[in-house]
C-alpha cells in the first residue's frame, strides 16, 4: 500500500474512533469502558495528519465534509462510495505509484 | 443478542489457546498476528495501530482477568472476533491491576449500520461475568469446548 494511503486509512480510523467516542461514549461507558485518553487521541490524530501531504490532506477534509468518509474500499472492482466501476488498470498501479481516486466521485480508493 | 449469534463471527482459525505475551504491546501484536492467520486481512499494521489507539483512549481490560480490544477499521470487511487465552496472564492496564488471561477481540468495518459490534461486545461482557464460566473457558481443551461452554446456561 502507498505510504500516504496507509496514513489516510489510519487517520480515517482515528477520526471514526473519536466521533464514536463523542457520540456513543455513554453507551460504551455503560459497558465499563472509560475514555480518559480522548484528548491524547485527538493530539495523536493531529500528529498523524501532519504527516500527510497537504494536497491529500485537503482532499481528505473536503471529501469527509461532503460524504462522511473520504477513503473507501474497492470491492469487486466497485468504488463502495458511489458504486462506479473501477478500471482494472487501477489495480496494478494501486500499491506502488500514487494514491488513487475514484474517477466518478473522487473518493480515495483502498484495496482491502 | 444471543451468544450463539455472536460466536458466528469467530472460527477455530480465530482461536489462540495459549497466547505468549510479556506485556501489553506484545499481547496486542500477538492478537493481530492471530487475526492475520485466521482471515484474509492484508494490512496488519493498520489494525495494530487502531487497537493501540483504542488502548490509548482507555484500557479495554474491563472484566475480571478479561480484555475486549475492539474498534472499527477500513482494513476489514465484516465483523470479526478473535478469542485468545493467555494462561500466564499479562499486564493489560486493567483497572483492578490484575493480569489479563482472556481476550475477546472485536474488529468491525466503519459501516456497521446495525451496530452489530457494540451489541456483540455487550453480549460477551454480560456472558463472562460468571466466575464458574470463566474457569471453564480457561480449562476448555478445544475451540469447540470453549464455544459450548459459552453457549451453556
Amino acid at each position: 500500500m502507498h505510504p500516504q494511503l496507509q496514513l489516510l486509512v489510519a487517520l480515517q480510523d482515528m477520526d471514526g474512533m473519536i466521533r464514536e467516542t463523542e457520540e456513543q461514549g455513554e453507551e460504551f461507558e455503560g459497558l465499563g469502558f472509560k475514555h480518559g485518553g480522548l484528548d491524547g487521541l485527538k493530539k495523536a490524530r493531529e500528529e498523524l495528519a501532519s504527516q500527510i501531504d497537504p494536497s491529500l490532506s485537503s482532499w481528505y477534509r473536503r471529501l469527509t465534509g461532503k460524504f462522511g468518509h473520504a477513503v473507501v474500499p474497492v470491492v469487486g472492482n466497485l468504488c463502495t462510495g458511489c458504486f462506479a466501476n473501477i478500471p482494472s488498470s487501477f489495480v496494478s498501479k494501486t500499491n506502488v505509484n500514487k494514491v488513487q481516486k475514484c474517477e466518478s466521485c473522487g473518493r480515495l480508493l483502498y484495496w482491502p | 443478542m444471543d451468544i450463539a449469534e455472536v460466536l458466528k463471527h469467530t472460527s477455530p482459525d480465530l482461536f489462540i489457546p495459549d497466547l505468549k505475551a510479556t506485556d501489553k504491546s506484545s499481547a496486542l501484536a500477538g492478537l493481530v498476528e492471530g487475526l492475520i492467520a485466521g482471515t484474509d486481512i492484508k494490512n496488519p499494521d493498520t489494525i495494530l495501530q487502531m487497537l493501540q489507539s483504542r488502548e490509548n483512549l482507555g484500557s479495554t481490560a474491563v472484566g475480571p482477568g478479561i480484555a475486549f480490544p475492539h474498534g472499527r477499521t477500513l482494513a476489514i470487511q465484516r465483523l470479526t472476533i478473535l478469542i485468545a487465552r493467555c494462561p500466564a496472564g499479562v499486564d493489560f492496564d486493567s483497572e483492578d491491576g490484575n493480569p489479563t488471561q482472556l481476550f475477546f477481540v472485536l474488529i468491525a468495518p466503519p459501516q456497521d449500520t446495525g451496530h452489530q459490534y457494540i451489541k456483540s461486545l455487550a453480549a460477551l461482557i454480560d456472558r463472562v461475568q460468571d466466575e464458574d464460566l470463566r474457569k471453564k473457558l480457561m480449562a476448555a481443551d478445544s475451540y469447540e469446548a470453549f464455544c459450548e461452554a459459552m453457549k451453556e446456561g
